[in-house]
């Protein structure tokens, strides 16, 4: 199953894109993905219902968050009421290793994005401050990417042997589907998805 | 050139593609048109002491660029909204493409959704943005 991990919509501040369009593009394009994760920067959207445009579309349509770090960005799958309560997801300074923590103690995953770009990114602060203990997952490919930013986090992830995923990043309609993770099981829902990531069984795919 | 109508639009489809002239000439012609007399767009060497990697193209030229790509598509429509997001500087003497594609359609209003992005070189995205145009028809 082919899941495009890292996706914002009209919900998160600098989002341009409605989720029914994202689903009108991924089919008029027969864009070979089988779902996608909202993952609204610095919220979790637990209010929007989108069965209806799954059902409607053939698609999957899962809900995640994109938190801000002392490292950079961090992608938070899995998030429930305990996870919501562990910290403030609206903070821009959250400490990453709170993350990690308190994301595994309440059954979820915290996966940091982008790490090859700058200052939202965890490269530089792992030159400058090393390493933080609990990280297993990075996004290495990133749809947003720019100069080498890709290339920088596989060398990350090969270097502390980190599994990586694959995400778009969209912001608008057009650019959903253009980087991926492939998966070996059928995702049905967010607890899928976290038993998935933690198990290690997945590949990035950028189609840029 | 013909009005492009409503009806003859579909969703998923593709704006003409328009490379841009982004000389150092040319912004220089720009900035002094809009009394803009930052150094960070016609001198490379004053925006590389600010940081930056060379002299970058004014965001609202780098709009007022895409909004000619629509109207060339649509002569005669309307930009209802034009929206852009700067992701990256966009680079004086670089070779920029500019693309567009129609992301959503509204029947009631006769207008459509464009997503909008200016690309380099290297493909990568340096603007993108949305516009909201209403169309004859």
């Amino acid at each position: 199953m082919i899941v495009d991990l890292h996706n914002h919509s009209i919900k998160s501040d600098d989002g341009r894109a409605k989720v029914e369009n994202y689903c009108q593009w991924i089919s008029k394009r027969g864009l070979e993905v089988d779902g996608f994760v909202l993952t609204e920067h610095r919220q979790f959207d637990g209010d929007s219902d989108y069965r209806p445009l799954e059902d409607a579309h053939g698609l999957r349509i899962l809900k995640g968050a994109e938190v801000e770090t002392d490292y950079g960005h961090v992608l938070v799958f899995g998030v429930n009421e305990d996870l919501l309560q562990a910290f403030d997801f609206t903070r821009l300074d959250l400490p990453l290793e709170l993350v990690i923590r308190e994301s595994e103690r309440c059954g979820a995953i915290a996966v940091p994005c982008h790490p090859g770009r700058a200052t939202v990114g965890m490269c530089a602060h792992y030159e400058a401050r090393g390493a933080v203990d609990g990280v297993r997952v990075i996004e290495t490919y990133n749809g947003g990417s720019r100069g080498g930013e890709n290339e920088d986090a596989i060398a990350l992830a090969e270097r502390y042997g980190y599994s990586g995923i694959g995400g778009s990043d969209a912001h608008i309609v057009s650019h959903i589907g253009r980087c991926v993770t492939r998966f070996d099981r059928e995702i049905r829902d967010e607890q899928d998805l976290v038993d998935a990531l933690t198990d290690g069984k997945f590949e990035a795919i950028s189609w840029i | 050139m013909s009005a492009r109508s409503f009806d003859d639009v579909s969703f998923g489809d593709d704006l003409e593609e328009m490379k841009t002239d982004v000389s150092l000439d040319r912004i220089k012609r720009f900035t002094g048109a809009a009394g803009m007399t930052f150094e960070r767009f016609t001198n490379h060497e004053a925006a590389r002491k600010e940081g930056l990697p060379g002299a970058i193209v004014p965001g609202i030229m780098s709009q007022g660029i895409l909004a000619a790509m629509i109207h060339r598509w649509a002569p005669g429509s309307t930009i209802v909204k034009i929206d852009t997001v700067f992701r990256a500087p966009l680079l004086v003497d670089s070779d920029p493409v500019c693309r567009g594609v129609v992301t959503d359609m509204n029947k009631a209003d006769r207008t459509v959704e464009v997503d909008l992005t200016i690309v380099n070189e290297a493909n990568e995205t340096r603007v993108l943005g949305t516009a909201t145009v209403r169309l004859e028809g």
